[in-house]
């Protein structure tokens, strides 16, 4: 649809404003990935790519992944730029509100983790912890499209 | 901390209130006028995330800082269907007050919504109908039927319309001689609600 994208996971459908979510990122991509000097490393894309997931544990890692970016990533990100934190903020609370959706589907048991869905966000755990805080909270906002463009 | 209080109670903006139609919200307050003085109001916001998981971060709004008109579009920040808190600050002349003054929340999922409008006509054997571009958000629910026939207006009849391509929408190929009534509403799947039917036009 022209403005939302329904995340179909079994039972668990979940809508999200994609539009709103790209428009924000779009705005500050240049500025956030200019604040990562680390141009060798990937944090969702390292050693495989997150296109390699079955369907069965698409949800779970989902599920993870906005659990990561609103524990992990957002907080980290504060800049001295009033319009960047606004438009992290704009992003960090749709994830929020999505996070909850899938918390939803989770504790109704339509979004259950298999083997390989923990081992592959253990292994992006361990993407962002090889960093400092900042720097892997920064590479990893800088990453989002990735993320966006595997969920369409 | 009395004189403090009357300093900042003093310069509360009144009537803070959120106008809120179609997604588009537009924060407006009454500013407190002081003979000879200058009164100016700064908004910041925060969302639920800045709330539980960022420590209270507050966010200025560089275009609402130290401003002398009492409306602001506040779309683009309140872009999540969450809580989001906002305050203000005032400054009388030289002097800022740093404490908040006021208090107040908004989730965007009270905003209300419109029925579309919406054109329709027949081009050579097809009822079209052009719909009101109300933003990415949007989706439409049209319904149509013969005149007389209303009862057997079936939902197989009505689709959700997607404004992606084009604001015309080719609906089917009519019958001559018949008079087709057609109607339609708003819904917003961010928010999960839709607007009550349009009023229904019928045509010949």
């Amino acid at each position: 649809t022209a403005g939302n994208k329904i995340l179909h996971f079994g039972a668990c459908r979940v809508s999200m404003s994609m539009t709103e979510i790209r428009a924000g990122f779009t705005a500050i991509k240049a500025n956030i990935q200019a604040r990562d000097p680390i141009r060798t490393l990937s944090i969702l894309s390292y050693p495989h790519s997150l296109h390699k997931v079955n369907s069965s544990d698409r949800c779970c890692i989902t599920h993870h992944l906005f659990n990561f970016y609103v524990d992990k990533v957002f907080k980290h990100c504060k800049t001295e730029d009033s319009y960047v934190n606004r438009k992290i903020s704009s992003i960090a609370n749709s994830f929020l509100s999505i996070k909850r959706k899938l918390g939803q589907c989770h504790e109704k048991n339509q979004c259950m983790c298999g083997q390989e869905s923990t081992e592959k966000f253990k292994q992006i755990l361990a993407n962002y912890e090889g960093l400092n805080v900042t720097s892997a909270a920064m590479k990893s906002l800088g990453e989002l499209d990735i993320l966006l463009d595997w969920m369409e | 901390l009395g004189i403090l209080f009357f300093f900042v109670f003093f310069l509360a903006p009144q009537n803070i209130s959120i106008l809120s139609t179609n997604m588009k919200h537009i924060l407006t307050w009454s500013p407190v006028i002081i003979q000879g003085e200058t009164v100016r109001y700064s908004v910041e916001f925060q969302g639920e995330y800045e709330r539980f998981f960022f420590f209270f971060f507050w966010i200025p709004i560089s275009e609402c800082s130290l401003i002398f008109f009492s409306f602001f579009f506040i779309t683009e920040d309140i872009s999540a269907t969450v809580f989001f808190f906002l305050f203000f600050l005032a400054d009388l002349g030289a002097r800022r007050s740093d404490f908040f003054f006021f208090f107040f929340f908004f989730n965007r999922n009270t905003t209300s919504l419109t029925s579309p409008i919406f054109f329709f006509f027949f081009f050579g054997y097809h009822l079209l109908v052009e719909l009101e571009d109300m933003g990415p958000a949007f989706q439409f629910r049209v319904l149509y039927w013969k005149k007389g026939q209303e009862r057997r207006v079936s939902v197989t009849l009505g689709f959700w319309v997607i404004r992606e391509v084009s604001s015309v929408v080719h609906l089917f190929f009519f019958v001559f001689f018949f008079e087709y009534c057609v109607k339609a509403q708003s819904y917003v799947e961010a928010i999960n609600r839709s607007s009550s039917f349009s009023q229904t036009q019928c045509c010949l």
